[in-house]
């Protein structure tokens, strides 16, 4: 079940998430410990957005606790390919000028 | 003419229902809580442990000092009377036992209850009166806050563990100041009369010091939360609230101290 | 949870009946929000819309009529349903009711400290993250006693919107407030619902946010809703309520002498 919100795609230099589906409170937390966890292995890693539907705060936290990590451990993290919806979410916090969004 | 008398009784009336009506609210209170603080964690209403550690510091702990000043001057005021009386009957050397029974049973009690009535009951008043009036009640509830889970059940908990603890440290001190009164008529030594202290007094008088100051400490939070939650008409209603709870607690306090000393004293 | 409820509708009001003491205030009122859009409610004071936002909130009961808030009626599921309704809605107050005691950034991250099993740093990014939504990036120290009337209502609203909500009920945002920082807090409400679809209430009395704001427009009289129409249809509609309403203009119709004595002169004068 964890598979259906997020899927992995891994080298040894880098690492892709696919998330899909809707970040709510129920799942941020499992969202926030995937990325976590893949910064702690790959020194890259990227975000797929494309396939959400709906996220939200605690789903933007998760992003920016991944950012945070990156940026103090020298390791690269960002998204691709937002969907219309989180596109706008993110720039409501003006999150698109701290991100580094790749489509 | 008659209008007048009509209108008299009429007032009379619909005050004795206010009246009332605050009595089944503080009850309400007072039930609400408990069952809140039992259901609370399902229904994520938890009560939070360092909020009641909060209210233990500022209710209890903070008022330890001005209540050890007060019963080591009221264990020194009870040793004058007390031997200036028994000194008719030659009966002086019994001042130690009607010092250490008053005590327990009675003055410490009612010191530290009249002590933390004005100083939680009248703050625990302004704060939800403020906060009436702020709408910062409101606030809570629209957010699905149970205002009495989250304001009157903390200082509730707090005052009812607080207040043993607080008797306690009173018993101790008045007994200690009436001591320093009594030793030179007594001729003993400080330490001897103390211990001698200790030993009439049986666990039933520390009981019902006890059990009374958990009962004034409910008192004087539902008090103070049920004018708090009555303030109408801004700051100045705030201001009232804080003297009628005040007031309106230290009278009850002396009223329940009344019934429980008469139930417990067969 | 989002998409699927598109078409319902967030607020069904039916003949609403409430009294104040004696006094009816809310008389078959009938009102009606849909999803997503931005509704205001405007009227002259004394008209009920403060009430009937008290009432849609759950603060009071009602004497008659039904209320439906997100599709549940608030008056006939239990309590701890109605609780857990509460956390989908934002509310706004106009005075801000932010809590004294704390600072702009323990109120906003209340509801979250108080609702969910997030842990602190991430309350910690999303309260920040909400305080920079509404322009209040930097502030989280402050307390409410040091802060401006207008940022008081942009914190009000950080807080109301800082769970995500499904409904956002604004009491007179731009009350009190200059013009610039009332304008600001129009383009907040808006970009608000067109990037989260939120549905958003608003009650005002500033003519000028209600047009620049409002898909629809609900004009209450005397305890009724008297027109519900989009703004361009306000704005032209031939009733003198609302024309009154509109223009200002104070009530120079015709009063009945009488009574209007009897409001000067009797001691005892009540309204009826």
């Amino acid at each position: 079940m964890d598979n259906e919100l997020i899927q992995f795609e891994k080298d040894d230099k880098h690492c892709v998430l696919f998330v899909q589906g809707d970040v709510d409170l129920s799942n941020s937390s499992q969202l926030r410990k995937t990325i976590l966890s893949a910064l702690k292995t790959s020194p890259e890693v990227a975000v797929h957005l494309s396939q959400v539907s709906y996220i939200d705060s605690s789903g933007i936290a998760a992003l920016v606790e991944g950012l945070q990590y990156a940026n103090s451990h020298d390791k690269r993290f960002y998204l691709k390919n937002l969907s219309p919806h989180v596109q706008s979410i993110i720039e409501l916090a003006r999150l698109d000028q701290v991100f580094t969004i790749e489509t | 003419m008659k209008h007048k008398v009509v209108q008299k009784v009429e007032n009379l009336g619909q005050l004795t229902v206010q009246y009332l009506e605050r009595l089944g609210f503080a009850m309400r209170l007072f039930w609400d809580s408990f069952y809140w603080l039992i259901v609370g964690r399902k229904y994520k209403q938890r009560v939070r442990f360092a909020q009641i550690v909060k209210h233990i510091k500022m209710d209890g702990v903070d008022a330890l000092p001005i209540v050890l000043a007060l019963a080591l001057v009221v264990g020194m005021m009870l040793a004058i009377q007390l031997i200036y009386a028994l000194q008719a009957f030659g009966a002086q050397s019994q001042v130690l036992l009607a010092i250490a029974k008053s005590v327990t049973r009675e003055f410490s009690p009612l010191i530290t209850g009249i002590i933390v009535a004005g100083r939680s009951g009248a703050a625990i008043a302004a704060r939800i009166g403020s906060q009436v009036v702020s709408q910062e009640i409101d606030a809570l509830k629209v957010m699905g806050v149970v205002p009495v889970r989250y304001l009157v059940l903390p200082p509730l908990l707090a005052l009812m563990i607080s207040m043993p603890m607080l008797i306690i440290g009173a018993d101790i001190v008045a007994i200690f100041g009436g001591a320093l009164f009594s030793v030179g008529k007594l001729d003993m030594s400080i330490t001897a009369y103390m211990v001698e202290s200790f030993n009439v007094l049986v666990v039933g008088d520390i009981i019902q010091g006890l059990i009374k100051s958990v009962v004034f400490g409910v008192i004087i939070v539902l008090v103070g939360a049920t004018t708090g939650f009555y303030v109408t008409g801004g700051a100045e209603g705030v201001g009232r609230a804080t003297t009628t709870a005040v007031v309106v607690s230290i009278s009850f306090i002396v009223l329940a101290d009344m019934i429980a000393s008469y139930f417990l004293t067969q | 949870m989002n998409a699927k409820q598109q078409t319902q509708a967030v607020i069904e009001v039916n003949n609403l009946e409430t009294y104040y003491g004696q006094r009816k205030i809310l008389d078959g009122m009938d009102f009606q929000v849909d999803q997503g859009e931005i509704r205001v409610i405007m009227g002259g004071s004394g008209s009920g819309k403060s009430t009937l936002l008290w009432y849609i909130l759950g603060l009071y009961k009602p004497d008659g009529g039904t209320i439906k808030v997100l599709g549940q009626d608030i008056n006939q599921i239990s309590f701890n349903d109605h609780l857990k309704l509460k956390q989908n809605i934002g509310v706004a107050f106009q005075s801000g009711a932010l809590f004294s005691s704390m600072s702009v950034g323990d109120n906003v991250a209340f509801p979250l400290r108080e609702f969910t099993d997030l842990d602190e740093n991430t309350i910690r990014i999303i309260t920040r993250m909400k305080l920079e939504v509404v322009n209040l990036g930097g502030f989280h120290k402050l307390m409410p006693s040091q802060l401006s009337g207008g940022m008081i209502k942009r914190a009000a609203l950080a807080r109301a919107i800082v769970m995500d909500p499904r409904l956002l009920i604004f009491d007179e945002p731009s009350a009190g407030l200059d013009p610039v920082v009332a304008s600001e807090i129009d383009d907040l409400i808006l970009s608000l619902r067109d990037t989260t679809g939120v549905s958003v209430v608003v009650v005002t009395h500033e003519l000028d946010s209600a047009f620049k704001i409002a898909d629809r427009i609900t004009v209450l009289d005397q305890g009724k809703n008297l027109l519900t129409a989009s703004v361009e249809e306000v704005k032209q509609s031939k009733n003198k309520r609302i024309m009154d309403l509109l223009q200002r203009r104070s009530r120079h119709d015709k009063l009945d002498p009488e009574d209007y004595l009897r409001r000067l002169t009797q001691e005892n004068y009540t309204l009826s």
